[in-house]
């Protein structure tokens, strides 16, 4: 794979007015945005037919670097928004661009109807494990024991693991990686982007300053090698034992399937309606 | 173009299905709902036509993904709208702010059901008058109109798509159990005969750069929608005419909500509208909104047969508020009821409207029924006595 | 039955016996004439079995009432819907019953209607339309015509002509 230089995508796809980003020294979601804009790039999408949105969050700002049309929304609510503006004009490209407590906390309904409903959308996930811009309260991806500020002895909740959610609510296209796998990464958002249905790519995505502070990471690449030590690929998952894997993140391609869209589907259920009122053959 | 229902003539309808065809007339054509009484009907109804129309139906996961998906559709180009009542109407404040913020035109249908809480599912009130005016956080401004007949729901379904694409904002129609269940006739007009107002669009690529700039004095700027090139940026937060994020500069803010505030106050004149009856003598004159008005109508003859003078007010749009008009009645009138189906909401704006010139009285009435043309008087009375 | 300006009628029976059907044909037929015509009702949460009402008012002036205050015709289906509602008719109103269903505490009219859906028409779910025929003959607050208009537009596709069928026969029966 041929890449760009960074300086080409930066002037090429971002705001230059909107810049300096507020994301923090060692965050990851600066690296997420380049993958997807390499995928975006390289896809060769129209500039003109791709809409981002998003909720509140870091990671939500995003869409207001870039420049496209974006709809910065509230907070949970960005695949809800979403679906209509898919719904009223098909013929755009829609990323929602998320963080973990923003899609599977106060936007977790909304995320699994979303998924369930087969919405056409390319979800970027973010997953820092924490409440990043709200300064480091627990999430609901928090491991077990690990401590934010509202939880300061160690979360004592079971996380959700986002991407076998979305897989068992009916995704066609899930995929997780961490930040420093950055071309399994771009093709992976690359294969989503390309793809009919509901596509999440998830990143497990460094936030030294609210996360890994608290948890005796304070760095990136503390937490790149934390990240490291945690993950494992799924084809070496597959043989591993649930003992084994307990406490660690599976990473890559969780499934790959083409069920029919929310789109197909809406138009489909048109030309039926059509039908049985007797105004189509 | 073919429409799935009669047009151009006359029919016999509920109110929530009148709202439903009106919208469609209107060019309404995303639609997004969850279920709720009595608001189910207008839903419904647009489950069977939306697909017919070409248009978009669609039952979300709850009222916050509803409202929010008639955003991101007007945003997308298309006259959208939801309807809901009691609950739901709470749970769709949070995006109905967003919709304000952000300047979406959108119309949010309120079928008042008895409340708080789950309350009276079935039955009628005017308790949400507040809600609808102030229910979501921060300084705002918005257009609240109430039907009081079926014929009144339609028209106003139509005004509402008007008003919220001519200036930019969430449009609220407030009406009740009543009128949405009961059935009336309606005259339905032919598309034609409609005039329809579509939002201004930006004339070229300059006016699109300033989503949200009073670039052309009239205080609501032209709406770049998605997928135009226009490359729009959207947000909820404080933002400048580029709508460039500027959440900490005190001016800026300042600036903008006072814009998205005058643009309704500032067309007050264009908004407001309201049916006088019987108030160039009346002594006594009754206020009040929606389906209550009418009971209020048939009090007002009653009276006048039995020499009293009296006249009613049916104030047809509650907000933006014509304080003024309160006034110049006050200053003619001996005295104001006001007649509503809560425990007192319209009555304070109309106190303060009166400023003092004339007492205010409170009809007030809970429980589900509308009052009675026979309550009205008796409590009219009764003070003459 | 001579018209006054305004007339409320009120239809009263069981749920499953289609009185709100019968309303709004009634309201429809009413607004095909150029009326002016509110329907309201009224019923309980059970789907099947409770009692249901049906409100209309019918009016030459604009409509300001809402409810049925003091009805000039009560139709009652049923000794529930009846027992509910009898208050309502007016002194001197009019009051039409099933006469094998209701037993009537002052004077009234009517036809065994459900007895009539049954033999005459051959379906018992057309009461409604049987008693509604039966109204229209007695008190000519619409023309049969446009209550014909009204069924063939209200009633399920296919159900049109058994309705129809149903109406004449009640109507037929309130001439007498």
């Amino acid at each position: 794979m041929y890449l760009k230089s960074s300086y080409e995508i930066r002037d090429k796809y971002l705001r230059k007015d909107m810049l300096p980003t507020i994301f923090c020294p060692g965050c990851g979601i600066g690296a997420v945005l380049q993958y997807t804009l390499r995928a975006i790039d390289d896809l060769e999408l129209n500039q003109d037919e791709v809409v981002w949105v998003s909720g509140i969050g870091c990671s939500s700002r995003v869409p207001g670097y870039v420049n496209f049309d974006g709809l910065h929304t509230t907070h949970g609510r960005a695949l809800a928004f979403a679906t209509g503006i898919k719904m009223a004009n098909p013929d755009l490209k829609v990323i929602a661009f998320m963080g973990d407590g923003d899609a599977a906390a106060i936007g977790g309904n909304h995320l699994i109807h979303a998924i369930r409903r087969n919405l056409d959308i390319t979800v970027i996930l973010i997953n820092n494990f924490t409440y990043g811009m709200t300064g480091g309260q627990v999430a609901p991806t928090t491991p077990k024991g690990l401590r934010g500020t509202t939880a300061p002895y160690g979360s004592f909740e079971n996380p959700f693991d986002i991407a076998e959610l979305a897989v068992a609510a009916g995704a066609n296209y899930v995929a997780r990686w961490s930040v420093f796998n950055y071309l399994q990464g771009i093709n992976s958002i690359k294969k989503a982007l390309q793809k009919e249905g509901f596509t999440l790519v998830e990143f497990l995505s460094p936030c030294p300053i609210s996360f890994g502070r608290r948890n005796k990471l304070k760095t990136a690449p503390e937490l790149i090698k934390w990240y490291q030590k945690l993950s494992v690929p799924i084809s070496k998952a597959k043989e591993m034992s649930p003992e084994e894997l307990e406490g660690k993140v599976i990473i890559g391609e969780f499934t790959d399937r083409d069920r029919p869209s929310l789109v197909k589907e809406y138009e489909a259920y048109k030309k039926r309606a059509k039908k049985a009122m007797g105004w189509e053959e | 173009m073919r429409y799935p229902f009669p047009v151009g003539t006359v029919d016999f309808i509920q109110g929530d299905e009148a709202i439903a065809r009106a919208a469609i007339l209107a060019g309404c054509r995303f639609y997004a709902g969850y279920p709720i009484t009595p608001a189910s009907e207008i839903f419904e109804a647009m489950s069977i036509y939306m697909p017919l129309v070409d248009g978009v139906s669609i039952q979300m996961e709850d009222e916050i993904g509803s409202i929010a998906a008639v955003v991101g559709a007007s945003w997308a180009g298309a006259k959208s709208m939801t309807a809901t009542s009691g609950p739901g109407f709470s749970l769709m404040m949070e995006n109905l702010g967003y919709a304000i913020m952000t300047e979406t035109p959108l119309v949010l249908v309120n079928v008042q059901r008895s409340g708080p809480s789950t309350g009276q599912p079935t039955l009628a009130a005017q308790g949400d008058l507040m809600q609808a005016i102030w229910g979501t956080h921060g300084d705002h401004s918005l257009i609240v109109l109430a039907p009081a007949t079926v014929q009144e729901a339609f028209d106003m379904t139509i005004k509402a798509f008007n008003l919220a694409e001519k200036y930019r904002t969430p449009v609220i129609l407030l009406t009740d159990a009543e009128v949405g269940h009961m059935r009336e006739r309606v005259y339905a007009p032919h598309p034609d005969e409609l005039e329809l107002i579509y939002r201004k669009l930006p004339a070229n690529e300059e006016e699109a750069k300033y989503p949200f700039g009073d670039i052309h004095g009239d205080l609501v700027p032209p709406m770049p929608v998605f997928g135009k090139g226009h490359h729009t940026y959207v947000t909820g937060l404080t933002h400048d005419e580029k709508g460039r994020p500027k959440t900490v500069e005190s001016e800026i803010h300042e600036k903008l909500l006072k814009r998205i505030v005058e643009k309704i106050e500032k067309n007050k004149k264009d908004i407001v509208d309201y049916e006088g009856y019987g108030l160039e003598d009346a002594e006594i004159v009754i206020i009040g909104f929606g389906i209550v008005t009418r009971s209020a109508m048939r009090a007002v003859k009653e009276l006048r047969k039995k020499g009293i003078k009296a006249g009613l007010l049916k104030l047809n749009v509650l907000w933006p508020f014509d304080f003024e008009l309160i006034e110049r009645i006050a200053e003619k009138a001996g005295k104001i009821y006001v007649v509503e189906m809560n425990l007192g909401q319209l009555y304070h704006m109309v106190k303060e409207g009166a400023n003092g010139k004339v007492p205010v009285e409170l009809i007030p009435k809970i429980g589900g029924e509308i009052h009675t043309p026979k309550e009205i008087i008796e409590r009219i009375k009764d003070n003459l006595r | 039955m001579g018209w006054v300006i305004t007339m409320q009628i009120r239809l009263a029976g069981f749920g499953g016996q289609g009185v709100i059907l019968a309303g709004v044909i009634l309201g429809d037929a009413a607004a095909i004439e150029g009326l002016n015509v509110i329907q309201t009702q009224d019923y309980g949460s059970q789907s099947r079995g409770g009692h249901s009402i049906a409100d209309l008012i019918i009016s030459k002036d604009p409509i300001y009432d809402l409810i049925v205050t003091k009805a000039d015709v009560l139709l009652a289906l049923a000794q529930l819907g009846y027992d509910s509602t009898k208050e309502s008719l007016r002194e001197g109103g009019l009051l039409i019953v099933d006469t094998e269903l209701v037993q009537p505490d002052r004077e009234f009219t009517g036809a065994p209607f459900t007895r009539i859906a049954e033999e005459e028409v051959g379906l018992a779910l057309t009461v409604n339309m049987v008693a509604l025929g039966y109204l229209v003959a007695k008190t000519n607050i619409v023309k049969k015509e446009s209550v014909e208009e009204a069924i063939r537009r209200r009633v399920p596709k296919g159900t049109e002509e058994i309705n129809l069928k149903a109406f004449r026969i009640g109507y037929e029966e309130g001439t007498k």
